[in-house]
């Protein structure tokens, strides 16, 4: 080929604008037309949603489409579960795959960079004239595998579950971590698991695998590194003493439950203590 | 023949058209508008074009029950002496279940969103398929980009306003994601919560973000998009036998040819 793309690319878009000032149709009222009965069909799918919606619910009552509101918002609550809405899922569920914190940036922050960085300069590595999907099968393929992956992140988005703490127990996990931490045998640390996997605390926190990561929570592997049972005691009965307004107070589970959990967080040394000293 | 003219004819033109072309004169208007209106297309457009169309309307509905949303809605934490619960819940739940057709219009604003971002995807489907943002149309892509990136915004910001469980906790979440981003992320994060708890500040802040700043970048890029749309005009499906910009076989001189557009009648010299 002599001619240069930028050439063709000219030639072609001269003769599409020559053939349709002599064969096209006029946009208005012709094009226009389908255009009215597509606005139509829109905003009818907006109605009938809105009146489904409304219809099928109740205050707080979820009805197919939802409530209409849940409870008011209340900064205290440790127990809710946060969801975004539907169109964040694939998001949100992305944040799963990543390892909190370390290497959750690459889920907030790497991925939707990448993607929308590939997405804007699109027209400029893809520079072919030729529009006929039949003959661009790398932007067929990679079209096909992008919705795929985004319909599966956000199908396991809206399907996730929160990690019951009851099937915690049952599966033994507290027991794994207390023989992968070093603190097996140690009664108190023990029963610390267990009020750990039990109280919610994984639904924020993530915890040798097992928890959400949600809320900006930390992974609490190897928190007791740093500090001591008395110093986690005084944490969950007052994190707002610590700057901590995120996280709600757990003085409610009284004083014995707590030195558990103290002495729980206090061994969780990512096993590096065992048997030491 | 202007001797001829009928009482009404005089009226339409003094009302009307003279009017019309005083405006027209200093600023272009009706021109712009007959050149919007009245461009060609090509004839085999399909069906899967008047999605950007749909994406549109969508957001005009979203416009118009927002303006009537924000009519009646409190971007505030503070606690409703009379009902004991917060100021922008109350709102809301007054628009539910009070103002006449409340419940309609918070539903149509609600589920008008969802609709929004899906046809903004399927548009950009439709235009990917198409092959529809290459050469000239390369900017017009972009700005379509921009659109899908403030569109979500749009959602993102929304969310918060109910000022219920579902909308706190999720936006607490989105806020600590935000806190993640390396450099300017945990300053973003405590702009956007406001202080050390997300409250009243936050709620103010989120409302101005979601109904002044980004809707107007919004809008202001809709403009630019239809612009572009209508100067370089709308493709053909690329499967057309019959599209606008066809290639003709070479005994056949094309117009384009003909008028020395292309190679057709050349040497062969490849």
């Amino acid at each position: 080929m002599a001619r240069d793309l930028g050439e063709r690319n000219r030639e072609t878009y001269a003769r599409y604008k020559d053939d349709v000032k002599k064969e096209g149709k006029a946009f208005f009222p012709r094009a226009m037309l389908h255009d009215t009965v597509m606005a139509i069909v829109v905003v009818g799918v907006i109605i009938g949603l809105a009146v489904i919606w409304y219809y099928d619910a109740d205050g707080t009552e979820a009805g197919i489409l939802g409530p209409w509101y849940t409870e008011p918002a209340e900064p205290g609550t440790t127990n809710f579960v946060p969801r975004p809405d539907w169109y964040f899922y694939f998001l949100f569920y992305l944040l799963r795959v990543f390892e909190w914190p370390e290497t959750v940036f690459i889920a907030t922050v790497g991925i939707p960079t990448i993607a929308i960085v590939l997405l804007i300069a699109l027209p400029f590595y893809d520079r072919r004239t030729e529009r006929r999907p039949s003959r661009r099968p790398v932007a067929m393929v990679a079209a096909v595998l992008t919705v795929i992956s985004m319909a599966v992140l956000t199908y396991k988005g809206a399907t996730a579950e929160e990690s019951l703490g009851s099937q915690l127990i049952a599966d033994g996990v507290p027991q794994e971590w207390a023989e992968q931490q070093g603190f097996a045998g140690d009664e108190q640390a023990e029963a610390g698991a267990r009020l750990f996997a039990e109280t919610g605390c994984l639904q924020c926190h993530t915890y040798a695998g097992s928890g959400a990561g949600n809320l900006g929570a930390p992974d609490l592997t190897e928190v007791g590194q740093a500090n001591d049972a008395e110093y986690f005691v005084q944490y969950l009965s007052n994190p707002a003493q610590f700057g901590n307004t995120v996280m709600g107070s757990y003085a409610y589970l009284g004083e014995e439950n707590l030195a558990a959990l103290g002495a729980f967080l206090a061994a969780s040394d990512g096993g590096e203590g065992e048997g030491e000293e | 023949m202007a001797r001829k003219k009928t009482k009404r004819a005089e009226i339409v033109e003094l009302t009307v058209l003279k009017p019309l072309d005083w405006v027209d004169e200093r600023t272009a208007f009706v021109r712009g508008t007959k050149w919007f209106l009245f461009r060609n297309v090509p004839r085999d457009i399909s069906w899967a074009q008047t999605l950007g169309f749909g994406t549109l309307i969508a957001f005009t509905s979203q416009v118009l029950t927002g303006v009537i949303l924000a009519m009646y809605y409190q971007p505030s934490s503070g606690i409703d002496p009379l009902t004991g619960k917060p100021a922008a819940y109350t709102s809301i739940e007054h628009i539910t279940n009070e103002v006449t057709l409340g419940w309609l219009v918070r539903g149509m604003h609600r589920w008008g969103a969802s609709v929004f971002v899906i046809l903004m995807f399927l548009h950009m489907g439709r235009v990917f398929l198409f092959g529809a943002y290459k050469y000239p149309r390369e900017l017009n892509w972009i700005v379509g980009v921009l659109i899908l990136l403030t569109g979500m915004l749009m959602g993102f910001t929304g969310y918060l306003l109910p000022w219920d469980q579902t909308a706190y906790w999720a936006t607490v979440v989105g806020i600590n994601l935000n806190g993640t981003a390396p450099f300017a992320g945990p300053w973003l994060a405590q702009w956007l919560a406001g202080g050390p708890e997300i409250g009243s500040d936050a709620l103010a802040k989120w409302y101005a973000l979601h109904m002044l700043l980004i809707p107007g970048a919004l809008i202001a890029l809709i403009i630019v998009h239809l612009y572009l749309v209508a100067r370089l005009g709308v493709v053909s499906p690329p499967w057309s036998k019959e599209g606008a910009g066809r290639e003709r076989p070479a005994r056949a001189p094309s117009a384009a040819a003909r008028a020395g557009l292309t190679r057709a009648g050349t040497e062969g010299s490849d």
